[in-house]
């Protein structure tokens, strides 16, 4: 127990300094764009009809405190962060919790169903494929993998949603039935979202799916080719009771282990697929903020807590392994 | 008889012999060509690169709006035919078309096709066209063209530029953002992957942090907020050479892991402790013993990450971050589909569509058949 909690403290404190470095480059970041949160707002300002004069914009900049050195801004963001407090956007005025919020939940519940979705029929296609020996089913499902990486998401998203505005006359797009958008959570609004989400969840998961049926594939006909697996055999355990028990356990433990960079993959094409069904959550703010109007604060905040769950995941599998695994508890402590 | 048998010992032993002192290349390359698809993929890119290397003479019109046909806007894939009711030619031809508008169409333009005998244009081989620059040097003879007015087998766009030029230069901009992308990736991970797999201990451990928490952002919105930066007053080179960085800067991390671990397996082997006793320096080690020793492996790295640039920067230009028209990418042609528009009344604007996918299902093939053809125990394990 003690090693355990030994264990789970050490990952911890990794996955903050991590976080500390991420804030970094993406502080970083956000410092390298050219102008800062005091001209847009003056320019915003201007373009109302209001004269602003230089000094107008000194006086923002100090109340923005952006006249302080660059490491104690980059502090006080990171300390800030943390408390899941990113000040306000460059451009909305809006405090960007409150801007983001439920919308970054949303995201991530894409993101997960997505990740979850295709887990749920890479593992057991995936398994099939390495034990059977059918050449034309495992030449298909290669076809079908690489096809994962060769059609991108926003193409099939595109494609997709054309089909469906050309045959049906419905562009499945948004997450949300108009009379839902800015209504307070209930079953109707939740019965409502499930039936917009699915076709996101869909399109994100489609790459994914590519991806984990070739892994799951390979770690499978690796692991069976090995003798515990012909011993198992031998002791007279045969068909599903033996995949499951024997080679399955020790090849889904690298998955788990990946689970992150899975996840990593999909909030790749989630601003993208965002943008193309017009979803109202963070990925489609994100392009909004680095595309359109600029605005670093909210851009920062935004990839931050992407980058943020990515390493929550990681934290959690690191956890989980160590959970089944004693051999992995052992080898990171000692 | 005896004599067969000794030719046939002597022909055994020279191919046992070729086999023992071939070298890695050769090797990969036996194993390389049993792998069936990876070699029709080979060929396929093959063709698609050449195509868009020598796309000015392979195409018959300028891609950018120099080369624009005013008069056959949107205008459908004119396919060179050989007969019509007015008879048979030896020569292909195809008809002209004109826009008319009217009464009878509602007095909307509508393209009509004039398929009377004196309307046929025919189409010409190494025919005098724009003229275009290849290596430095003036030429003005295209592949094919048209005896009078222009031809356009997958049609134009809404200027009116030719589908089938921008598509082939489209390969060549998008290959060469991918090449340069590649190249600086490749340089970055060589660096750090080669410091830290070779010095090992606490060096190793801080990269390793550095890269492991850049492989952990998001690369498409890492990318998107570097490109953010690009002034919209910057050429379209500058944004061009600005791009192919930025995809470099973040490509590096996979390879430099691969560099790493490699190095750190290969430095504790016995050929390389021999060196350093025969007072061989750290660069000489590295660059004698070291490098040769997994040079193979990196090329197949660098095949493998090559669609992965393509495709992100098709997916920046598709959100209007990445390369702007004038500049014909493989990611600008994507971005002209986005209307239902398109999927209605012009089709063929998915032409390039098809291109890419071929692209990239062609460099997955390859890179996946290089990569067993370059793994020496593939054969074994079957």
């Amino acid at each position: 127990m003690l090693q355990f909690s030994k264990f789970v403290a050490i990952r911890a404190a990794l996955a903050i300094l991590t976080l500390v470095l991420v804030s970094f480059i993406v502080f970083t970041l956000m410092e390298l764009v050219p102008g800062d949160c005091a001209e847009r707002y003056v320019a915003f300002k201007n373009s109302q009809g209001s004269v602003i004069t230089p000094e107008d914009i000194q006086i923002e900049r100090i109340r923005l405190g952006l006249d302080q050195p660059y490491v104690q801004r980059w502090g006080s963001w990171i300390v800030n962060a943390f408390q899941g407090n990113f000040g306000d956007s460059c451009i909305l005025r809006v405090n960007i919790a409150q801007l983001l919020g439920q919308k970054f939940y949303l995201s991530l519940g894409l993101c997960l169903s997505a990740l979850l979705l295709a887990y749920a029929i890479a593992i057991p296609i995936g398994i099939l494929a390495a034990t059977s020996r059918n050449a034309v089913l495992n030449n298909s499902l290669r076809l079908v993998s690489y096809l994962g990486l060769a059609l991108p998401n926003f193409l099939l998203a595109l494609m997709i949603m054309l089909f469906s505005t050309v045959m049906f006359g419905d562009s499945l797009t948004g997450l949300f039935s108009k009379e839902f958008r800015d209504a307070a959570w209930d079953y109707d609004k939740f019965m409502d979202f499930l039936g917009h989400a699915w076709l996101p969840v869909f399109i994100l998961g489609w790459s994914a799916t590519a991806f984990a049926i070739q892994t799951v594939r390979a770690l499978m006909s690796d692991e069976i080719g090995k003798l515990y697996v012909t011993a198992a055999e031998a002791r007279g355990v045969s068909g599903r009771r033996l995949l499951m028990r024997y080679p399955a356990r020790h090849a889904l433990s690298p998955i788990i282990n990946s689970l992150g960079f899975d996840l990593n993959r999909i909030f790749n094409e989630l601003p993208i697929v965002a943008l193309i069904l017009t979803l109202t959550e963070a990925g489609s703010l994100l392009i909004e903020a680095l595309a359109r109007s600029n605005d670093q604060q909210l851009a920062g905040a935004i990839i931050f807590m992407l980058t943020g769950s990515i390493v929550a995941i990681n934290f959690v599998t690191d956890i989980i392994l160590a959970l089944t695994d004693p051999r992995i508890r052992r080898s990171i402590v000692g | 008889m005896t004599d067969t048998s000794n030719t046939d010992a002597s022909v055994d032993q020279k191919l046992k012999e070729a086999y023992f002192t071939a070298s890695q290349g050769q090797l990969i390359w036996q194993r390389f060509k049993k792998n069936k698809s990876a070699l029709v993929g080979a060929w396929i890119l093959m063709f698609l690169i050449l195509s868009g290397i020598f796309a000015p003479f392979l195409t018959p019109y300028d891609a950018t709006i120099a080369g624009r046909d005013k008069d056959y806007l949107n205008g459908a894939p004119e396919v060179p035919r050989f007969w019509d009711e007015n008879g048979f030619s030896a020569r292909p031809f195809i008809y002209t078309a004109e826009r008319t508008r009217s009464i009878k169409t509602n007095f909307r333009w509508v393209t009509e096709l004039k398929t009377d005998l004196e309307d046929r244009r025919y189409v010409t081989f190494f025919s005098k066209g724009q003229e275009f620059k290849f290596l430095g040097m003036k030429f003005e003879r295209h592949l094919f063209g048209v005896d009078k007015d222009m031809i356009h087998i997958f049609g134009t766009d809404s200027t009116g530029k030719d589908i089938y030029s921008r598509t082939l230069s489209a390969i060549k901009t998008s290959m060469a953002v991918g090449t340069i992308g590649v190249f600086i990736a490749f340089v970055m991970a060589l660096i750090i992957g080669g410091i830290a797999g070779y010095y090992g201990g606490w060096i190793d451990s801080v990269l390793q942090m550095i890269t492991d928490t850049v492989r952990t952002i998001p690369s498409i919105p890492l990318f998107m907020a570097l490109a953010a930066f690009v002034p919209d007053v910057w050429s379209a080179e500058m944004r061009f050479f600005f791009i192919s960085i930025v995809l470099g800067f973040i490509g590096w991390p996979t390879l430099a892991r691969r560099i790493r671990t490699h190095l750190l397996t290969e430095r504790n082997q016995e050929y390389v402790l021999a060196a350093q006793l025969c007072g061989a320096s750290s660069s000489h080690v590295i660059r004698r013993h070291l490098l040769p020793s997994f040079t193979s492996y990196i090329i197949v790295d660098l095949v493998i990450s090559f669609p992965y640039m393509v495709l992100s920067e098709t997916a920046l230009s598709f959100i209007g971050l990445g390369l702007k028209d004038p500049v014909n990418s493989l990611g600008v042609m994507l971005q002209n589909v986005t209307s239902a528009d398109v999927l209605l009344n012009y089709q063929w604007y998915f032409i390039p569509v098809i291109f890419f996918i071929v692209l990239v299902l062609a460099f997955v093939f390859v890179g996946d058949g290089l990569r067993d053809a370059a793994d020496p125990y593939s054969d074994a394990s079957k």
